[in-house]
């Protein structure tokens, strides 16, 4: 190779060397460029062969100290691996793990949105001489080395609904689907639709998506990764990093919002979050990494892509086999796979439709298995025993009553109702033959009919219909104190005296109707008749699975200061007469974020419902998002939950959510906003990222209001807006008239 | 100004609350001529209780009166009044009274279950389509079966007021679109889809039982009954006799002895039943059958008062002040006489005069008054806050709230005999001004003068 390209080269590596460490002072890095100056300065003065033999000197030694320090990468130099421009892109992988692609959905700038790209690929496999191209669908983030218009790989929702519309494409083609992440986060924008209503839509289409989906996962930033990566296989690049917010944004909250924060806090908040691939793999949230050469994957380290086409082809095969089984040769091929080609041994990638419910079950098995060590479980083993075997008694009950005894309950009442008609019918055609006068609106009124016009209607009501309605009144009553309503400037509100106002008001404006927040016990008691549920689970509790430093001791606080275990309470109750399963998300503790233990108890509550036939509320009583000490433990959470609420839905429920006071992030853009049935307080916001946040990320200027429960009914994204004193009145006409077809009192 | 004569004949110190546009009314000048300049209070609003409650915390306050509006019937002032961290005394009912007596549905069911009449009809929100017709057409059939010819029934939103979402429907097959309209109306702007049916009663007339209870509520007497019947428009009381019938004197089509009788013991015996604890009025009416149904409860003293304490006596010895008894049962101190002895002796009538236009929707006048006087009799008692009287100076009705002039009270021996006087009265009335356009100013002594004929004709 010509000298000059060579050192072209070496000049790029160490360009690119100083980049990923950045200002950090370095040896290796020093040495090496010290080495490299002085060969350039000597380079005129040598012969060809002199020169030839100093650059195989340098090659060797750039890739002695590559290696080393590849073993000193700290997880924020992996950061700064994948964020940098040469870091490599969807297009090369399209370019060369694939035999043939086409992009659809746009070309370059003029897409939907340029960041996210979606190509039929294929993969050409050897049946002996014969070659069997295997279409696929390809979706993923693509960066485009430093391209501005691709926006970094930062999705808008419509990017994400383009993905989605895709992934159904495949399913009706019934082909797998490769997704590649490469994304920093989701664009934070609300529009139409708003980026946690979308990335909740895909979440909740991906979870019952009946092809193979493996997910390749090399900069996944939290709910905008999780918009495309819930996948049957998760695989991750060996320098990539999987992490619930970037280090940066972590170290802002650490640091306070105000402040700025330094190199040092950034570096430490990338350790204790435990983002990279090897971190994810020992947490179980991927299924295995493939490795990629020193100081991460460039374009032209065409062995990689080799290896990356041989994982996914892999990966595949596997997803298939689980589904459906192999013929017992290649299956014994596949589980040694010795030194065999995956692409030698053909397999069939469409699925039976038998096989494409078994693979929904594995997938839900797969996500239900994640992060089942990541919260405290204080129940004893005699309970945990008698939860299961309760569980399977309500199974079989549930069985017996619902699937099979109802069924034929149903069709014999059908039967004594024709029956019922008819003699009616003929009662009242003899009637009509007599000749009886049947009009007459004044006539035929009985007289005690009468006498009820002036004496007391519904004794058992009670004399008196004014009494105190709120069984719980909160303490901020008991205040002497006035309240200005914030709408007074604009509204003429009077100020409202607080024992008033938390009392009998129950925190609502008496003029302008709005709604101050109320503490969760107010709707717990209010709306839910705590008094009289049954809580359960209440001994999962918020755990700290990576370790993070100081985490234990906010976490203890937040115990202590609430008296909760997380920030989730379960419970079964009982509205107007109907049974139904509740969840609450609790602002107080740790701002309603949500983690393992809350994720588990959640999808607890969901298994209940769904088995004992009830319909499940939901209430966020506020929700700051995943509890990023939590990491990907909590990231997980959003697939996980979703999936069981998928499954909830997909049974015939009811599932229903209530927004109050600001809910946001991840539980928004996932298990919360894929029910049909969203409803939100009057005076509540509902987004996926606050305003900002959104500065921070976009340089927007969002206007004020821009997450108001009116706007996102506006949106679509709600589907309306209830008076916290009418709740309890509009969850029962909820009970009565939303929901499946499934549910025991129906 | 009754209030705060009445504080100062019963040896209370008081502080009299103004708002700017009032202060060079009448009631401002007594207060200083009463207890000189250290009394008043100028406040930006009457409604803002923050505002009354600084000023009475300054001045050491014990006691709140709220007059005979605003808060009067407020139930939310009457509770912040006790339960505030530095408590006061709330000249009226306890506020759990208030409250239940000032819905009006509630006041009904309370009726009903003391066997007290009420209008026939719904005493709950009736919130389904089926139970609403079945309740108009037994509606219907009542009231074809009492001879009235021609039936109505009355549908309304139970949490609306001020006569919005109420609908007359004078057949069944319009009753249904009727209900619909209320309970859509209701449903979108108040949020409640409640909704009242009742019997819509014409021709009535309408009584009053003054009511006096002490603290505890374990003692109650009334003051006798008048005759609010000549009402404006928005259903303001224009001309109010006492006693409320005249069986004596004047004869009725039905037996207005035992009408009076009746209304009297169904309110002292209500009365008992709540518990209620001050001075309030029992509003019936009574339909030209002789009929008495219960309407509402006013838990306050009224303007009308006077006429009430006008033909009473305790013990015989007249000058009864309903108001001076108002504040004295409201600081807790007993009642000190029983029914047994209070008296009534004669008869009276209370006009009162305002600026308005009785021909055009009874619209406030706005304008100067020049000329105001009236001849002197033993007969007669009026109260004004006009300066124009005493002095002469011409006055401008305040623009901000009613344009109250003047009440008059005339006695009589009997009914027919007071209404002659008052006719005397009136035609002797110098009241003049102009309004703002230079015309003369429009009162409405025309009005009262035409309907004092027809007061008493029932």
């Amino acid at each position: 190779m010509d000298i000059d390209k060579r050192t072209r080269q070496l000049s790029a590596r160490l360009a690119y060397i100083r980049d990923i460490f950045g200002p950090r002072e370095n040896a290796s890095s020093a040495l090496l460029t010290h080495r490299l100056e002085e060969f350039l300065n000597r380079a005129p003065e040598l012969g060809v062969l002199d020169l030839r033999r100093e650059v195989d000197r340098l090659e060797e030694l750039f890739a002695l100290l590559e290696g080393k320090l590849e073993d000193e990468l700290t997880p924020m130099d992996r950061v700064r691996i994948v964020r940098h421009p040469q870091r490599i892109t969807l297009k090369d992988i399209l370019e060369n793990v694939y035999d043939n692609y086409a992009e659809i959905g746009g070309q370059d700038e003029w897409s939907v949105d340029p960041g996210m790209l979606i190509a039929r690929a294929t993969i050409a496999r050897r049946m002996g001489r014969k070659t069997v191209h295997q279409p696929v669908m390809v979706i993923g983030q693509e960066k485009g080395h430093g391209q501005e218009f691709r926006n970094g790989g930062s999705i808008k929702p419509f990017g994400n609904a383009n993905a989605l519309y895709y992934m159904r494409v495949a399913e009706t083609e019934n082909i797998p689907i490769h997704t590649y992440v490469f994304t920093p986060g989701a664009y934070p924008i609300e529009d139409y639709p708003g980026a946690a209503q979308q990335i909740a839509r895909n979440l909740f289409q991906m979870a019952g998506l009946k092809v193979p989906v493996v997910s390749v996962i090399s900069e996944g930033g939290s709910g905008g990764a999780e918009a495309i990566a819930l996948a049957d296989k998760r695989l991750m690049l060996s320098h990539g990093y999987y992490s619930v917010i970037s280090p940066e944004g972590a170290a802002a909250i650490e640091a306070g919002l105000k402040k700025k924060a330094d190199r040092r806090l950034i570096e430490r908040c990338a350790e204790r979050l435990k983002i990279t691939a090897k971190d994810n793999l020992a947490l179980g949230l991927v299924d295995r990494v493939i490795q990629e050469p020193a100081l991460g994957a460039r374009p032209d380290n065409y062995e990689f892509f080799r290896t990356l086409r041989r994982e996914v082809i892999r990966a595949t095969d596997e997803v298939v086999h689980a589904a459906q089984g192999l013929g017992p040769l290649r299956a014994l091929v596949l589980r040694h796979r010795g030194g065999v080609d995956p692409q030698d041994i053909f397999v069939r990638w469409s699925l039976s439709s038998s096989a494409r419910e078994a693979l929904l079950i594995r997938r839900r098995e797969k996500f239900r298995a994640m992060s089942a060590h990541a919260f405290v479980d204080n129940r004893s083993l005699g309970t945990r025993l008698a939860v299961g075997l309760a569980r399977g008694l309500w199974q079989v009950h549930s069985l017996l009553r619902h699937d099979i005894f109802a069924r034929y309950k149903r069709r014999l009442s059908g039967r004594i109702e024709q029956w019922e008609a008819e003699l009616r019918a003929l009662g009242l055609g003899m009637g009509s033959l007599l000749g009886r006068e049947n009009g007459g609106a004044c006539h035929g009124v009985p007289p005690e009919a009468l006498s009820r016009l002036t004496t007391l209607s519904c004794p058992e009501e009670g004399v008196c219909r004014v009494e105190d309605r709120w069984v719980y009144v909160s303490p901020k009553s008991r205040e002497d104190r006035t309240v200005t309503c914030p709408n007074a400037a604009t509204h003429g509100c009077q100020d409202l005296w607080a024992p008033d106002l938390y009392g009998e008001f129950a925190g609502v404006c008496a003029h302008c109707g709005h709604h101050f927040p109320m503490e969760y016990q107010w709707y717990l008691y209010n709306v839910f008749d705590f008094a009289h549920a049954y809580e359960f689970n209440a001994e999962l509790e918020a755990g700290n699975p990576l370790g993070y430093e100081g985490f234990d001791l906010k976490l203890a606080e937040a115990k202590r200061a609430t008296g909760l275990g997380s920030s989730c309470i379960t419970f079964e109750t009982r509205m107007e007469g109907v049974a139904v399963v509740v969840a609450v998300l609790v602002a107080p503790f740790r701002g309603g974020t949500v983690g393992a233990a809350e994720g588990e108890k959640l999808i607890r509550a969901i298994e209940r419902a769904r088995i004992k036939r009830l319909p499940f509320f939901m209430y966020s009583h506020g929700t700051a998002g995943i509890r990023i000490q939590e990491g990907t433990c909590g990231v997980i959470q959003m697939p996980r939950v979703t999936m069981a609420v998928r499954r909830y839905i997909d049974s015939g429920g009811l599932y229903l959510v209530i927004y109050d006071t600001n809910s946001y992030a991840g539980p928004v853009a996932s298990f919360l906003g894929c029910s049909p049935y969203q409803f939100a307080v009057r005076s509540s916001n509902i987004g996926f990222a606050g305003p900002g946040v959104i500065r921070q990320t976009t340089g927007l200027e969002v206007p004020p209001g821009y997450h108001r429960a009116f706007l996102a009914l506006s949106r679509g994204h709600i589907q309306g807006i209830w008076d916290r004193r009418d709740l309890k009145k509009n969850l029962h006409q909820a009970l009565l008239t939303m929901g499946g077809r499934n549910l025991y009192y129906r | 100004m009754r209030i705060m004569a009445a504080c100062a004949r019963l040896g209370h110190e008081f502080i009299c609350v103004y708002t700017g546009p009032d202060a060079a009314s009448g009631h401002v000048r007594m207060a200083a001529e009463l207890a000189g300049a250290g009394c008043l209070a100028r406040i930006r609003s009457y409604q803002d209780p923050s505002e009354l409650f600084a000023v009475a915390d300054a001045l050491g306050a014990d006691a709140v009166h709220p007059g005979y509006g605003f808060f009067a019937e407020d139930f939310r002032f009457a509770r912040r009044v006790r339960l505030r961290d530095r408590p006061l005394t709330f000249i009226g009912p306890s506020w759990n009274v208030i409250r239940d007596l000032g819905d009006k549905i509630n006041t009904k069911r309370i009726a009903r279950s003391l066997g007290v009449p009420t209008i026939p009809g719904s005493d709950r929100p009736i919130f389904d389509e089926m139970e609403a017709a079945e309740l108009a057409r037994t509606i219907f059939a009542f009231q074809l079966e009492q001879g009235i010819a021609e039936g109505c029934v009355l549908v309304k939103a139970s949490a609306g007021g001020g006569g919005m979402g109420i609908e007359e429907v004078y057949d069944l097959d319009a009753f249904r679109s009727a209900y619909r309209r209320v309970r859509n109306y209701a449903r979108r702007n108040l949020s409640d889809e409640g909704v009242l049916i009742e019997q819509r009663v014409f021709d009535f007339n309408h009584l009053e039982v003054q009511i006096a209870a002490e603290r505890g509520g374990k003692n109650a007497v009334h003051f006798g009954t008048r005759n609010c019947s000549v009402q404006s428009l928005g259903r303001q009381k224009r001309i109010e006799a006492a006693p409320g019938f005249d069986p004596g004197s004047i004869d009725y089509a039905f037996d207005a002895a035992s009408v009076l009788a009746d209304i009297t013991r169904h309110s002292v015996n209500m009365a008992l039943a709540v518990g209620y604890d001050n001075v309030g009025t029992w509003e019936w009416i009574v339909t030209p059958r002789g009929e008495p149904f219960l309407m509402e409860v006013n838990t306050r003293i009224q303007v009308e008062n006077g006429v009430s304490a006008a033909i009473s006596r305790i013990n015989g010895a007249d000058g009864v002040n309903l108001i001076a008894e108002q504040i004295r049962l409201g600081l807790g101190e007993p009642l000190g006489y029983t029914q047994d002895d209070i008296s009534f002796h004669g008869a009276a009538i209370e006009y009162r005069i305002l600026a308005e236009d009785p021909q055009n929707r009874f619209t406030p006048g706005l304008g100067r008054i020049t000329r105001f006087s009236w001849r002197a009799e033993p007969w007669l008692s009026v109260s004004t806050q006009v300066p124009t009287v005493l002095s002469g100076e011409p006055y401008d009705i305040p623009m901000d709230f009613d344009p109250n002039l003047a009440l008059a009270i005339i006695r009589g021996d009997d009914l027919p005999q007071a209404r002659a006087r008052g006719e005397a009265f009136l035609d002797g009335l110098d009241l003049a001004g102009v309004d703002a356009s230079g015309g003369p100013l429009c009162t409405n002594v025309a009005f009262l003068r035409a309907r004092t004929q027809t007061l008493l004709r029932f």
